[in-house]
């Protein structure tokens, strides 16, 4: 991504470059050890159109730093490489096979006199290990919830087959990636949770159950409403990363159709069933089709003996949206599907408008919307919870966030310093720029808060925290 | 290449630059309004004693401009096959240096593959471009040379590629490349420490090396003979490199980027000082008196300026050698932050037998023994006649001062440096810190503090950590830096005052603490 620096006054313009994917590849020492063999051991590589021996290069390099620190560090693996112009981050995932992603730095473009080359100048210090670090294994879990381990893929179908799964997951997964707008929520990789008054929660708890009840072939439930998370059946891990997936990639997918009017040429066919808005977001797009393919995404969860494959339904009226999950060795038919539509849709409609209702109240209580008071990110380690004030709207594309990208950096410093030591903390710095930024963990949980008091004293700014603490997690207890 | 080289050489001739009016980083806001750069507590009166640039910073700047050097292009070749000449003939040096070194014979056989070796907390490596082990911290140059190699060959794939390695990162271990033709350095932590403090102490045993043959040496030699073993003229002073590793470890002065003094009452400094002043040669340039790792005072010729690199340096070479006190020392002495291409001659010696006390008188000239020997008399003769001499000892015996009389409840320890005298002060180490292991955990709580302070693109004003061993507090304003550390009961209100307070007390202190009215000849 180019932005162009408005800055320069001077006529001739500096160039700013936001950091961006170098390269991605996955390789495994094991399989090409002998000499001349070495391009055996690459089952991944972007992009694809480097020479092969640049790669086998790229590859060595990275075998090589990773033994390099077993010299001093035989248990820990080496997990980045900082150069002056990228950072590579690795990540061994199952034993043996290495996942490596090239991210170059940001850096400036100042155009030279004289027919001379520009001037480029890296900006080192802008990538944050932890984040990144993050997204590498992000990308793991991703390709692991559709496809299964690696090494699951090697049993069923040997290296060729790996090599395929691979070319065609991260070949769209790797386009998705927007590297110039990861921060600390990307190393939470936390949940953000729908808050909801009891009886609603009954509500849906016992929609669930019923739900469950009659069509007994669904092994697992979770229930989403405005992208946020009310309840799941899953493993918390699993969650995480299918909770991932429903918010950056399917739901922006399928936002626009609800977003025009009726009549809109967008909006899929729903004649015939004006009794609720319920619509499949994966499977069949009109179940009147008589084309209509019963073919859901499979994903791969957690079990006792490993893991287990299973049909993913996502199913959506309104803002509401229900996960159901069949085991992947029963076939899906029309009839299921017909059956779950005429079950779920009009419930899930109607629960849809009682939650919107009483959220409506709720906020109507708790005082009007406005900007909010305290920039804030918490997240609590133990239910992965999280809840930023900070972040407009965080998709995988787009990333709003209404504060400086540096301030984000000193949170992502600070959550540096608190997960060196495991003990209770509190930081309070105070930025070239007068913000004021506050970060506590305390047991499991996380706060980081941003203040823009300029005059205030170290002692106004921790009783303005305290305020914050009061209003928005009283039952919490932080180290004072 | 108008790097190092050229930029010494001038200065050289033209006389030190006087310490630019660094920019004045808008770093308002001190807890006392309008104070600036300057009139902080241990601003000194006049000029500043030091060439002192902004703390490390401009180390790193440094490091690329060296990283481009072209080879060949230095501007002084006749004045460094003089000086080559003179650091070969100065066979009493090397031969003192080589008795000291078996005095102290290291303990290095060590197992390098052992899991002792590994587990030490700082590795340090010294290897020539051609891959040959110059030093290493533990362990024998000799069972390491693979290792050696192996940190070469990265060195030199990234380069390939027109970049240049940085560090690596592991949980809990780090390694640092330093790269300063014809030198590579390479440093390996376990102990948290940031990349940036590592990359600071590597570049701190760059110029001790530098120090030691000056750069102008280094390059001719490899030059010549890529594959030269330095080993070969390093040999015995392997000891100064590991006390100069110890020191940053254990000296808040390297992390600071200052000095602290003895603490004195201003009118026996002063007399100490006139009578250094008095004693004068055409060809000294600096006099510096010494207690121990405290600096008494230090007098230097009009518009020189001693960088506290070299200065720190100096304090190694003296603390490190045992040999200076059986009489007068000669020495050949490159001081690179002043010029990277030629000797100095040290003449050094200690006031009387078995004192701390060891003054140095820093000559340009090789043959200038005579000379500085009978400044030194001059300087004595002088001083025993006045009861400042008496004054000084006085301050010798006595302990630096305890925290205690700052009078601040849980407060443990501090550091203070006045950034225009490049000086700074700090109370004795506490009982909780008395140690090894946790004077060097203080250090390493203080060395983190400087880090985020000094975050090359995210500076921050303050820094305030609360956490379950004790409270910390740091701040950067544009006269001075202070870090606080008080026990884990403290309160954040207590901290937020203590600052005015410990503030009130340096400037009541300061005569005493710091070198108010520096002299030249």
């Amino acid at each position: 991504m180019l932005m162009i620096s408005p800055k320069m006054a001077s006529g001739a313009q500096d160039k700013q470059y936001t950091p961006s994917l170098l390269s991605f590849f996955i390789y495994n020492p094991t399989f090409g050890p002998r000499e001349g063999e070495e391009e055996k051991k690459i089952l991944f590589y972007h992009p694809s159109e480097i020479e092969k021996n640049e790669k086998i290069r790229n590859v060595g390099l990275c075998e090589a730093i990773v033994q390099f620190t077993r010299t001093f560090c035989p248990t820990k693996p080496a997990k980045s490489l900082h150069t002056q112009k990228n950072r590579q981050f690795f990540f061994e995932p199952e034993e043996n096979f290495w996942i490596v992603m090239v991210v170059r730095n940001p850096m400036i473009e100042k155009p030279n006199k004289d027919g001379k080359p520009p001037t480029i100048e890296y900006q080192e210090e802008e990538l944050l290990d932890t984040v990144y670090g993050a997204v590498v294994r992000q990308c793991y879990s991703m390709y692991k919830l559709f496809n299964g381990t690696f090494g699951r893929v090697m049993e069923s179908g040997g290296v060729e087959l790996l090599i395929q799964k691979l070319e065609k997951f991260f070949y769209r997964y790797l386009q998705t990636l927007h590297l110039q707008s990861c921060d600390l929520l990307d190393v939470f990789g936390g949940i953000s949770f729908f808050p909801l008054d009891k009886m609603t929660y009954l509500k849906i708890q016992s929609f669930v159950n019923r739900v469950e009840e009659s069509l007994s072939l669904i092994k697992y439930t979770a229930f989403l409403y405005n992208d946020q998370l009310i309840w799941s059946g899953l493993e918390q891990d699993d969650m995480k990363i299918l909770y991932k997936y429903l918010t950056t990639s399917l739901f922006p997918r399928h936002s626009e159709p609800e977003l025009a009017g009726r009549d809109s040429p967008l909006r899929p066919e729903v004649t015939g069933n004006l009794l609720h808005y319920g619509r499949f977001l994966t499977g069949p797009a009109n179940l009147k089709d008589p084309e209509a393919k019963f073919r859901f995404p499979k994903i791969f969860v957690s079990a006792e003996d490993g893991y287990e494959e299973l049909h993913l339904i996502v199913y959506k009226a309104m803002s509401a949206a229900a996960c159901f999950m069949i085991s992947a060795n029963v076939e899906l038919t029309r009839e299921f599907c017909e059956q779950l539509d005429g079950l779920v849709g009009p419930q899930l409609t109607l629960l849809a408008s009682d939650i919107c209702e009483q959220f409506t109240i709720n906020r109507r209580i708790s005082g009007p919307e406005k900007e909010p008071q305290f920039k804030f990110i918490y997240f609590n380690h133990m239910n992965l919870a999280e809840k930023s004030t900070i972040h407009m709207r965080k998709t995988a594309s787009v990333c709003l966030t209404s504060v400086h990208p540096d301030l984000m950096k000193i949170l992502g410093d600070i959550n540096c310093d608190f997960a060196r030591v495991d003990e209770d903390e509190e930081i309070i710095v105070k930025a070239m720029t007068d913000y004021w930024v506050v970060g506590k963990k305390s047991d499991q949980r996380e706060l980081y808060v941003i203040l823009n008091q300029k005059n205030a004293n170290l002692i106004e700014v921790n009783e303005e925290v305290k305020r914050l603490c009061a209003t928005q997690f009283n039952n919490i207890f932080f180290l004072d | 290449m108008e790097g190092e080289t050229g930029k010494a050489t001038v200065s050289w001739e033209n006389g030190m630059l006087a310490p630019v009016d660094r920019l004045r980083s808008d770093r308002a806001d001190s807890p006392t309004p309008g104070l600036v750069e300057g009139t902080e507590p241990g601003a000194g009166q006049q000029s500043a004693i030091f060439y002192h640039a902004q703390s490390y910073e401009d180390l790193t700047a440094q490091a690329e401009e060296e990283a481009q050097r072209a080879p060949g292009s230095d501007s002084s070749a006749e004045h460094d096959e003089e000086e080559f000449n003179a650091l070969v003939g100065e066979k009493s040096a090397k031969e003192r240096l080589n008795s000291e070194a078996s005095s102290e014979s290291r303990t290095k056989e060590e197992d390098v593959s052992s899991e002792a070796w590994r587990s030490h907390k700082k590795h340090v490596f010294v290897l020539s471009e051609a891959g040959k082990p110059i030093y290493t911290r533990y362990g024998t140059e000799e069972a390491l040379s693979s290792t050696m190699g192996v940190m070469m060959a990265l060195v030199s794939f990234v380069e390939a590629e027109k970049n240049i390695i940085r560090s690596i990162h592991a949980d809990g271990c780090k390694v640092v490349f330093l790269t300063k033709s014809p030198l590579v350095l390479v440093g390996v932590t376990k102990s948290g420490q940031s990349e940036k403090e590592l990359l600071r102490e590597l570049q701190y045993i760059y110029y001790q090396i530098v120090s030691l043959l000056t750069l102008t040496q280094l390059n001719h030699i490899f030059q010549h003979k890529q594959n030269y073993d330095l080993r070969r003229l390093l040999a015995g002073s392997e000891y100064l490199t590991d006390n100069l590793l110890h020191r940053l470890e254990r000296d808040p002065g390297l992390l600071l980027s200052a000095v602290t003094c003895l603490p004195l009452a201003s009118s026996a400094r002063d007399v100490v000082s006139s009578s250094l002043q008095a004693a004068k040669a055409k060809n000294l340039v600096f006099s510096i008196l010494l207690a121990g790792d405290r600096l008494v005072t230090l007098v230097r010729k009009k518009d020189q300026f001693l960088h506290h690199i070299d200065l720190h340096l100096v304090f190694n070479l003296v603390g490190s050698s045992s040999s200076f006190r059986e009489g007068e020392g000669w020495t050949p002495i490159c001081l690179p932050k002043f010029n990277t291409a030629g000797f100095f001659h040290a003449h050094i010696s200690y006031l009387e037998p078995g004192s701390e006390l060891c003054l140095i008188l820093v000559s340009t000239d090789r043959e200038d023994f005579f000379n500085m020997s009978d400044c030194k008399q001059r300087f004595m003769e002088r001083l025993s006649k006045r009861s400042a001499y008496q004054a000084m000892k006085e301050a010798l015996k006595c302990q630096s001062y305890s925290v205690v009389q700052v009078g601040i409840p849980e407060l443990r320890h501090f550091l203070y440096k006045s950034k225009s005298s490049g000086l700074y002060t700090s109370p004795e180490i506490p009982e909780v810190y008395q140690s090894d292991e946790e004077q060097e955990r203080l250090m390493g709580l203080y060395q983190d503090l400087h880090s985020c302070l000094h975050h090359p693109t995210r500076p921050l004003r303050s820094f305030y950590r609360c956490g379950e061993a004790e409270n910390l507090l740091a701040m950067v304003t544009s006269g001075f830096e202070l870090y606080l550390c008080f026990s884990p009961l403290a309160t954040k209100a207590l901290a937020y005052s203590a600052v005015n307070k410990l503030l009130k007390w340096i400037r009541r202190e300061e005569d005493r603490l710091f070198i108010l009215s520096p002299l030249t000849y």
